[in-house]
């Protein structure tokens, strides 16, 4: 259906393990753009807000052979099968929406009721609840971006890769007449801020930008990667991420599903 | 003081002794009630729920008692729909247990939800595919079933009776009560079966995913047939224990045996489909998701979700009393009796907690650990206020409204009236 | 009326019903529930007109450029400049959490003087000329060169207007922080004759070799060198990383080499000896662009064949061998030094040892290797009258023996300070300037620092927030945050071309304070005389505008100027060659690797401070999004873990997240375990940028400060700080 329809968007990200430094900065600039609240004492990354959270993997191998590689992990804005995202069924209110045009999960927090279904039906625990009000001390409060509405206490968020910044840069094309955003006219806070390169985000439906070439998303197998060198999270789920992952490393290409031991050996075709 | 309103023809403790009893067990109400206010105020963070941990014992308690309040409409169905007479004399007592659970399980979804002032949205704002709206609409259907269930007991109160317009509304109620039992068995077989969905459908969790019929999985079937079938043994449960607390015989073994028979055999389909439903998913299901069963058991912190629950769940607390239940040799023993009902309600409740807390326990990207939880004091005094409340309002149901048919004939009153 | 119980029980009923099918709970439950959305506690952020300012950033010396989004007067994000030649777009995670420093809570607001040991406010004027009055009264006790100014740079007009405000005052005594810097800029002049900063062309290398160097952890300028170590692997380049523990940098290296810390110049050396040994050395530029080969040979001499520096720095001899392969191998190596973030202070002769190394293979001033970047000339001023006591003054020897007496290559030796101020009877530190420093934090021994601090009478901090040097001045003279400022960047650290930028504010000072430039040309104005006619610009802006020329409207326009054509300039040397055997080198203590201080008895392992990209651990606190965007693994609550190898911490008794002490010759400090299997058993690994005692709640008082634990430790020869670790011990809690 994707392929049919020119108009039909389906952004995603490729992130190169590779470059990723592990530096924290993509966190950061997804805090700054999108008003995430801090705390205090914000240790505890399980009760903590972060949309994008930097894992830190290892290899499991002793002194000297250890090896480790650093993870961004947004919101992976699966697509299912047919929009059927594991978090978009499953809430009661609609809060959150699978928008075929873009193929983002959208969260609307004022709809929200707080239910946390969503956050137990997500693999990746990027959903993430406001456990208490979100503050910012006397002044701070001026850095707030007017584009991302605050979230207040009892309702789950996430990252929207940018939705604000789709909006933004479809407004803008439409007032110089354009009916198409350009590669790159549309980025998420992380992708613009990465000092390594190492995220690259497009729509996964253009043949002609870059995650589409890299990636090279297999639509006859649920967008499966054709590049040996690219993963998805928990590819054998189901769930259909538009996140891409690619590492040189087999043990960190191994290390983004879960793997049955003996079926392992060989890969299926 | 208060003889007025106790039924006739059977004995009650003193009034004084009853406050007391109320005041001890109010008391623990209000603890309850404090930590909920503090829920209410503070927000959630008065909980140990995190991230990772969104369900936790709250929505476990809020399955558990559900499925524990499936007596209400099995025993319902059976006496109303499969003309099983004999279990007029227990259906009061398990129309009373099924709106405390089913009461208790909304209060407990209010305090649960982030937003409670906006909780109605579920219905205004309903998304038809999800499991948790289909409960939210059932199961206040079906509340007000129990509403309309309980409502002729409490006016059959020796008072309330007095007046002929209720008396007559009573008399009416009853004659219509096949109606709304089969309103409520309907009702109950999709909420119960939602419920069981609400894990069964979660096929980011692999714990939880169970493969199934349509758009229901396994677990939708599971659930509406085990809540058929130690619904009635906690109904039971309750029953003993009231027996028990009233130093009095308040059923008769024949009703209790009956019902225990069918649960019994309810017991032993279900747990028979349980097994192979775990079999199937041990052995096709997981492992297409790239895990296996020991995945599920092992490498935990202080083996809290080793192979023994399984075992426990299933096999202790499920062929076993299932067995014990089905044969008449032991389910006529009330002491065995009691055991085999007990371990299937302890069976229950376990496997509703595995489908809530090891759900999200188990890790699910390779490279993450076992999430542990460890309930905060507030999460169990707002767990425990249904507890309390259902004790006061049986002890209220039990003294003003005539609960048990039977109790006057099993306890007759030395030179009663 | 009579009213009986069936009325009364009517009406209740009836009302009940009644109110129940009116419109009343209804509208109740939508208004709770709108009311639910629209919480007043919750903040809406006011929209308004989006723009955006170029600018540069100063957070750090790497020079970035950035683009500054206002929503009317409001800063809301600061971004990387895109095209911009040091990170193009790309920017790091200080620089991106950089509105929540303008906007924190621990900015200084106005003047504040401490009287009995309480901050009271006071005006700018009259705290200006309180100062001045001080400092007159200092100059007409005849002892200017007991003022001192602490800085963290020395190039640009800022620091160019301190230092001519100590001189026309008259005092020598101008101080910046000591980094790694220090020894490459004196390494370079040594050898090339060349003053100079140091630039690593690594995008265009092909084989980096890392002494412990955190290319990707905060080293040169962090935004530059990510993209760089990008550029040079995509084109089929490696990177070889020689570290203790497995950092970020060492574990997105194509090779790691665990070595025993401190022994990375001996490394180097060893390299020199197998390279040399195995004929493998560039030989046209060895024999035409370099003299004194032979010194160098017999430095690298049998003492450092493969065997024995194996058996000082713990690798394997045929690695060694293996490693000077590959590097001599390399069409274009490049080998690299300086500790961490290069903060981590590392000794001369270590930097000397791996730039002979660069030289081995001819990667000086080439594409691909160390580039002599000169240092910027565009502040031309005219000379300052002097007067006598001036004049005078800036003859009396530096207080930390720099430039003369044991250290005549150093410029600046802070590190030497404190014991300087503490030795003697009285205190030669009467006065003391700080500004965009806080050495009462990140010098090591920080109790040592602050003993010395406080025998100062007079600290006037110009620091926009109240950091540890702030709390313990008796004025406060707050600055403009980066964002509110003028300032001239001159330069980014380690880029390999010269390039100026330009910090412009991007919103008006929120508050009362005043750009350090202002500062000294106000305080220079009120001290009157000389002192005040050095001084002839009306603000630091006009200074500026009239210093930068030509430069301006491109600066203000772009950003930033770069010479794109650059080339290398020839070698300064008297020989016009690359000396192995300049005549200050001669004198140098032959090369010794760094011992930790602290006994091995009472301390049998070894701490290592480390950096992390998500810590400032310079003159800037990190902002909360750092602290808490930092792992679980290195800070829980208020308590910092430690990295341990797990056969390590198996002797100790300890498991991961066991409480324990972590005790060292100068301090100790609560602790966690973290068990690491990346890091070389009998070490301990500690985050340098925790432990503070000032600033907000959200960095205040979580974890350790690493300078408080480690003692400061002096190169033999150059004065130089080079204490990289300290003896430890680390027991159960």
């Amino acid at each position: 259906m994707d392929q049919q329809n020119g108009n039909t968007k389906k952004y995603g990200m490729v992130i190169d393990l590779d470059k990723c430094t592990g530096c924290g900065a993509c966190m950061v600039a997804c805090m700054a753009e999108n008003n995430v609240p801090f705390r205090e004492d914000d240790t505890d990354k399980l009760l903590s807000v972060s949309w994008m959270r930097v894992y830190r993997l290892g290899n499991g191998k002793p002194f000297p052979q250890v090896e480790e590689c650093y993870l961004p992990r947004p919101c992976q804005q699966c697509e299912g099968h047919a929009g059927h995202s594991p978090c978009v069924s499953v809430c009661p209110a609609t809060a959150t929406d699978y928008d075929m045009r873009t193929g983002i999960v959208s969260q609307i927090p004022t709809r929200c009721f707080g239910c946390r279904y969503c956050m137990a039906a997500c693999p990746y625990h990027v959903r993430q609840f406001n456990w208490w009000d979100p503050i910012w001390p006397d002044g701070m409060e001026r850095m707030l971006n007017p584009n991302v509405s605050v979230r207040m206490r009892g309702v789950v968020e996430k990252c929207g890769f940018c939705f604000h910044r789709y909006q933004l840069a479809t407004d803008k094309a439409y007032l110089d007449g354009r009916r198409e955003l350009e590669e790159g006219e549309y980025q998420t806070a992380c992708a613009q801020a990465c000092p390594a390169g190492a995220i690259l985000f497009g729509d996964l439906n253009n043949p002609t930008h870059a995650v589409h070439k890299i990636a090279q998303p297999d639509s006859t197998h649920g967008g499966r990667p054709r590049n040996p060198k690219a993963f998805r999270l928990l590819e054998r789920l189901g769930t259909n991420p538009k996140v891409y992952y690619l590492s040189s490393k087999e043990w960190v290409r191994k290390a983004g599903d879960n793997q049955v031991q003996r079926t392992e050996q060989t890969p299926k075709a | 003081m208060d003889s007025a309103l106790i039924p006739k023809g059977v004995k009650r403790c003193s009034i004084g002794q009853f406050a007391l009893w109320i005041a001890v067990v109010g008391a623990v109400l209000l603890w309850g009630v404090w930590a909920m206010l503090l829920c209410y105020f503070r927000g959630l963070n008065q909980t140990n729920m995190n991230n990772a941990y969104g369900f936790a014992l709250w929505i476990w308690a809020d399955l558990a008692v559900i499925a524990l309040g499936g007596g209400a409409f099995f025993t319902g169905l059976l006496r109303y729909i499969f003309g099983k007479d004999e279990l007029k004399h227990i259906i009061n007592y398990a129309v009373l247990i099924g709106f405390i659970c089913y009461s208790s399980a909304l209060l407990i979804l209010a305090i649960d939800v982030g937003q409670p002032l906006r909780a109605w949205f579920i219905f205004w704002h309903a998304n038809v595919h999800s499991m948790l709206t289909e409960v939210a609409f059932c199961l206040t259907c079906y509340f007000g079933v129990l509403t309309i269930e309980y409502v002729p007991l409490v006016l059959e109160n020796r008072q309330i009776d007095r007046l002929p317009f209720f008396h007559n509304l009573t008399h009416n109620m009853h004659g219509i009560m096949a109606l709304f039992a089969a309103t409520g068995a309907f009702l109950s077989f999709f909420h119960q079966g939602s419920l069981g969905g609400v894990s069964g459908v979660l096929y980011g969790r692999p714990f939880g995913f169970r493969t199934g019929l349509l758009v229901w999985p396994w677990t939708f079937f599971l659930y509406t047939w085990s809540a058929a079938a130690c619904g009635p043994c906690f109904t039971l449960f309750i029953t003993r224990i009231t027996e028990m607390a009233t130093c009095k015989k308040l059923v008769k073994d024949s009703v209790v045996e009956l019902l225990a028979k069918i649960a019994g055999w309810m017991l032993l389909t279900y747990i028979v489909a349980k097994i192979i439903d775990t079999v199937y998913w041990a052995a096709v299901t997981a492992p297409a998701m790239g895990l296996t069963l020991m995945d599920f058991y092992s490498n935990n912190p202080g083996s809290a979700y080793g192979l023994w629950i399984l075992i426990a769940e299933v096999g202790v607390c499920g062929v076993l009393p299932a067995v014990m239940l089905v044969a008449p040799g032991i389910r006529s023993n009330p002491s065995m009796r009691f055991i085999a009902v007990t371990l299937a309600v302890i069976g229950a409740c376990l496997n509703r907690w595995v489908m809530v807390l090891q759900v999200q326990a188990v890790p699910v990207l390779p490279f993450e650990g076992w999430f542990g939880y460890m309930p905060s004091w507030q999460e169990i005094a707002t767990t425990i206020l249904p507890v309390a409340y259902g004790i006061i309002l049986i002890s209220l149901s039990y003294r003003y409204l005539p609960v048990f048919p039977q109790e006057q004939e099993l306890n007759p009153i030395e030179g009663g009236k | 009326m009579k009213i009986d119980r069936r009325c009364f029980l009517s009406f209740i009923v009836g009302g009940a019903a009644g109110t129940a099918l009116s419109p009343l709970p209804w509208k109740i439950t939508d208004d709770l529930s709108i009311w639910s959305q629209n919480w007043p506690w919750t903040p809406v952020p006011p929209a308004g007109e989006t723009s955006f300012v170029t600018s540069t950033c100063t957070l750090c010396p790497g020079g970035c450029g950035i683009s500054v989004r206002k929503v009317d007067e409001r800063a809301v994000k600061v971004e990387g400049l895109k095209g911009h030649p040091v990170n193009d777009g790309g920017l790091c995670i200080l620089g991106l959490a950089a509105a929540q420093l303008l906007y924190a809570p621990t900015r200084v607001r106005g003047p504040l003087k401490k009287v009995d040991g309480a901050w009271r406010e006071i005006s700018w004027a009259d705290a200006i000329k309180e100062i001045a009055a001080k400092l007159a009264d200092l100059r007409a006790k005849g002892q200017p060169q007991s003022v001192a100014w602490i800085s963290e740079s020395d190039r640009g007009t800022t620091a160019e207007l301190c230092k001519r405000f100590l001189t026309v005052y008259g005092s020598p005594n101008y101080f910046r922080t000591p980094s790694i810097q220090d020894a490459y800029e004196t390494a370079l002049y040594l050898t090339q004759g060349q003053r100079a900063m140091a630039g690593f062309d690594v995008a265009q290398a092909d084989f980096v070799l890392s002494f412990s160097s955190g290319l990707i952890e905060g080293w040169g300028s962090p935004a530059y060198m990510f993209r760089a170590r990008n550029a040079m692997r995509q084109n089929g380049g490696r990177i070889s990383q020689v570290e203790p523990r497995l950092s970020k940098t060492a574990a997105k290296a194509d090779q790691w080499v665990p070595i025993k810390p401190g022994t990375e110049g001996a490394l180097a050396l060893g390299l020199v000896h197998v390279i040399i040994a195995e004929g493998l050395y560039r030989k046209n530029f060895i024999d035409s662009r370099s003299t004194g080969f032979d010194a160098l040979k017999q430095i690298a001499g049998a003492s450092y064949a493969p065997e024995a520096v194996s058996r000082l720095t713990g690798i394997e001899a045929k690695t060694i061998v293996d490693l000077a392969k590959a590097f001599a191998g390399a069409k274009k190596p490049l080998a690299v030094c300086g500790r961490g973030s290069g903060r981590i202070p590392g000794g001369l002769q270590e930097v000397l040892a791996v730039h002979c190394l660069n030289a081995l293979t001819g990667s000086i001033n080439q594409p691909g290797g160390v580039i002599a970047v000169p240092e910027p000339e565009y502040i031309d001023w005219p000379e300052p009258e002097m007067d006598a006591v001036a004049s005078r003054g800036v003859q009396q020897p530096r207080l930390d023996g720099a430039g003369r007496d044991g250290f005549p290559l150093a410029r600046y030796l802070l590190n030497r300070l404190p014991e300087a101020q503490t030795a003697g009877a009285s205190a030669p530190v009467q006065a003391l300037f700080v500004s965009g420093a806080n050495p009462v934090y990140s010098l090591a021994d920080t109790q040592a620092v602050a003993k010395a601090f406080s025998k100062v009478p007079l600290i006037v901090s110009l620091s926009s927030y109240m950091d540890e040097t702030a709390a313990m001045a008796h004025y406060i003279l707050p600055s403009h945050a980066h964002l509110e400022r003028y300032e001239d960047v001159p330069a980014a650290l380690g880029f390999p071309k010269p390039i100026l930028g330009l910090s412009k504010p991007a919103v008006k000072p929120a508050f009362k304070t005043k750009y350090v430039g202002d500062m000294v040309i106000a305080l220079a104005k009120a001290m009157g005389g000389p002192v005040a006619e050095a001084f002839g610009w009306e603000s630091y802006e006009a200074c500026l505008k009239q210093t930068l020329g030509n430069a301006w409207d491109t600066l203000v326009k772009n950003g930033y100027v770069v010479d794109a054509k650059f080339k290398p300039g020839e070698f300064e040397t008297p020989s016009q060659k690359f000396e192995f055997n300049n005549p200050a080198l001669a004198k140098l203590p032959a090369y010794a690797a760094q011992r930790a201080p602290g006994d091995e008895k009472s301390f049998p392992l070894t701490l290592i401070p480390y950096d992390t990209m998500r810590l400032a651990s310079g003159p800037i606190g990190s902002p909360p999004f750092l602290v808490k965007a930092l792992e679980e693994t290195v800070l829980q609550q208020n308590t910092a873990l430690v990295d341990v190898n797990p056969a390590t911490a198996k002797d100790l008794g300890l498991s991961e997240g066991s409480a324990a002490v972590l005790s060292t010759p100068k301090g100790s400090a609560r602790v966690k375990v973290h068990l690491f299997d990346g890091i070389m058993p009998g070490l301990v690994a500690l985050p340098r940028g925790l432990g503070h005692t000032a600033y907000d709640k959200y960095l205040a008082g979580k974890g350790v400060n690493t300078n408080a634990l480690i003692s400061p430790v002096e190169d033999p020869g150059s004065g130089f700080e080079a204490g990289w670790g300290i003896r430890a011990n680390l027991t159960r809690a």
